[in-house]
């Protein structure tokens, strides 16, 4: 510790000083703890759980035996997952990056203003809500709507729906780091506003867009309730992505439904195939950071 | 000649008055220099010449500013082409994340300039007029940011240069730069006047002095006298310059 910043800090301070300096030291630290402690406690409890079941079998074959599950692995879960974060990004990503741009142009406008209360309303929407909806508009195969049925589909673009807010709260704020000195310097050379946005603006923000779309594809992993009336659930793989071969499986369903499942294997296999969602969350993270490093370069977040 | 003309012109921030009644002319190839203490108006007089004002919510102007006799506020003339005739260089350097090249293209660019060899031609001549060509010609690809900070702001005038300007605007061009940088960048603008009228604002009266044909000084939003820069400076006729350039307040 000799010549450490802490220690030099220190140096020379009255005994007062130097006890209030440790002790926030030390809560800083505490809390840091804490902040981290969850994730600590899900990974202590999923590995501890789960890692019997976890091998190449488990993420490359399809369930089976009986109860169905015991035997095989999860590769329905994981294909299916993908498939709706794909469908879901589809349609979200556009959107929300459409109308953050939008909101950004036109800030201080009365439009803009409603529809940030709408983006905010709608973020606040709880996903069995969206479930209904999303059965409603895109499965049912009576009345309006688009009658997809129990589908990939149908569940991704509910999916999308919840997406949307989030990418476009995150892609505004991103585009409001971006230092005013670059859009006038744009301005300034004679850029339209549709050059300035596309060469300046959104370079510098696509960092925070990508945090944006990645905390969206995160909330949308996790969820179930929304699933439950739009695609619920796939064993095997589909074939198709609407009608009634269009289901997929899902990481968080197959874990909800394998819990409730009165045998210990299938518990097991629940917190295993936690420990591949968290995999999963993991490489999206590093994906995301590596296709936007350039970006997070010039936000200054990386040297 | 007069390449741009100013007469009557008012400016508001809302309801407040930040420019009464101003007149006076831009004549091509002269250095301008716009002095006068803090929030006097002439930076918000600079930016009402190419319109960048625009962006401030509240702005309006009354009375006339032309540039080659058309109205650049009343006639159909837009802001983006306007912005394209009177180039800006900024207070602190601004450039782009980009290479020191594509900064330099970026106003080509923009304008739909594909062919390399244009660009690459323009983009050297800019360079060379703003002084960096020696200092970069080997390493055109690399970013902009690892230039010093008066470089930086040499390629920002080079930027402003290559979209050939008619008149160009220097918002406190040397302030955040170091003796050396800002000699460097007084010689350019000694450089450049023999092609483009020049408004520079500037904090330092030494500097207006050292670089300016012509003098204005502005006070609390009225241009209180302009002349010749060597009369203002030794003989000035209103008792606030003198008080002013004498150092007695602002």
């Amino acid at each position: 510790m000799q010549g450490s910043p802490m220690n030099g800090i220190s140096e020379g301070l009255s005994p007062f000083r130097r006890f209030r300096n440790l002790l926030l030291g030390g809560l800083t630290g505490l809390f840091f703890f804490f902040a981290v402690s969850p994730l600590l406690l899900i990974v202590y409890v999923a590995w501890n759980q789960g890692r019997s079941a976890l091998n190449w079998e488990f993420i490359s074959t399809l369930p089976s035996g009986f109860p169905l599950g015991t035997e095989g692995g999860i590769l329905n879960g994981i294909v299916g997952s993908l498939v709706l974060v794909v469908i879901a990004s589809s349609l979200s990503v556009p959107v929300g990056i459409w109308a953050g741009l939008y909101l950004w142009q036109d800030g201080k406008s009365r439009q803009a203003g409603l529809v940030r209360l709408l983006s905010d309303l709608l973020l606040g929407v709880p996903s069995v809500v969206w479930g209904i909806v999303g059965f409603y508009v895109f499965s049912t195969s009576t009345g309006m709507g688009f009658h997809w049925g129990f589908s990939a589909m149908a569940g991704g673009l509910t999916l999308g729906f919840i997406m949307v807010p989030i990418v476009t709260r995150v892609t505004e704020q991103a585009l409001r780091d971006v230092p005013m000195s670059f859009i006038e310097g744009s301005y300034a050379l004679g850029a339209t506003r549709w050059q300035t946005m596309r060469s300046v603006a959104l370079p510098g923000a696509m960092a925070g867009i990508g945090t944006g779309i990645l905390l969206g594809i995160l909330n949308v992993l996790g969820q179930t309730a929304p699933l439950v009336f739009t695609n619920y659930y796939n064993t095997g793989l589909p074939s198709s992505l609407v009608g009634s071969q269009g289901a997929v499986g899902d990481l968080a369903m197959q874990i909800f439904i394998y819990v409730h499942e009165p045998s210990q294997l299938l518990h097991v296999k629940a917190m295993a195939a936690s420990l591949v969602l968290l995999g999963i969350v993991l490489a999206l993270d590093i994906g995301i950071r590596l296709m936007t490093w350039g970006s997070r370069k010039i936000a200054g977040r990386v040297g | 000649m007069a390449r741009m003309s100013v007469s009557g012109f008012y400016a508001y921030y809302s309801e407040n008055p930040a420019l009464r009644n101003i007149s006076l002319e831009i004549p091509d190839r002269q250095v301008l220099a716009l002095i006068g203490p803090s929030g006097c108006g002439k930076t918000t007089f600079l930016r009402s010449l190419n319109r960048m004002n625009d962006f401030v919510k509240g702005f309006s102007v009354k009375g006339q500013v032309t540039l080659d006799d058309v109205d650049i506020y009343s006639s159909g003339l837009h802001p983006v082409v306007l912005r394209r005739r009177v180039g800006m260089v900024f207070q602190k350097p601004n450039p782009f994340h980009k290479s020191i090249f594509e900064n330099v293209a970026y106003g080509l660019r923009i304008q739909g300039v594909r062919s390399r060899l244009i660009l690459s031609d323009r983009v050297e001549q800019s360079l060379r007029s703003a002084a960096l060509w020696d200092e970069v010609k080997d390493r055109l690809n690399s970013s902009a940011f690892s230039l010093s900070g008066g470089q930086q702001q040499r390629l920002c005038i080079a930027r402003a240069l290559a979209v050939e300007p008619e008149v160009l605007l220097l918002d406190e061009p040397a302030s955040a730069l170091d003796p050396i940088s800002t000699a460097r960048i007084e010689e350019l603008i000694q450089d450049l006047k023999t092609q483009y009228a020049i408004v520079i604002v500037t904090h330092n009266m030494q500097q207006a002095a050292r670089v300016s044909d012509r003098t204005a000084f502005f006070l609390t939003g009225e241009m209180v006298e302009i002349g010749e820069t060597s009369r203002i400076f030794t003989n000035p006729s209103d008792e606030r310059t003198e008080d002013y350039i004498t150092g007695r307040f602002g």
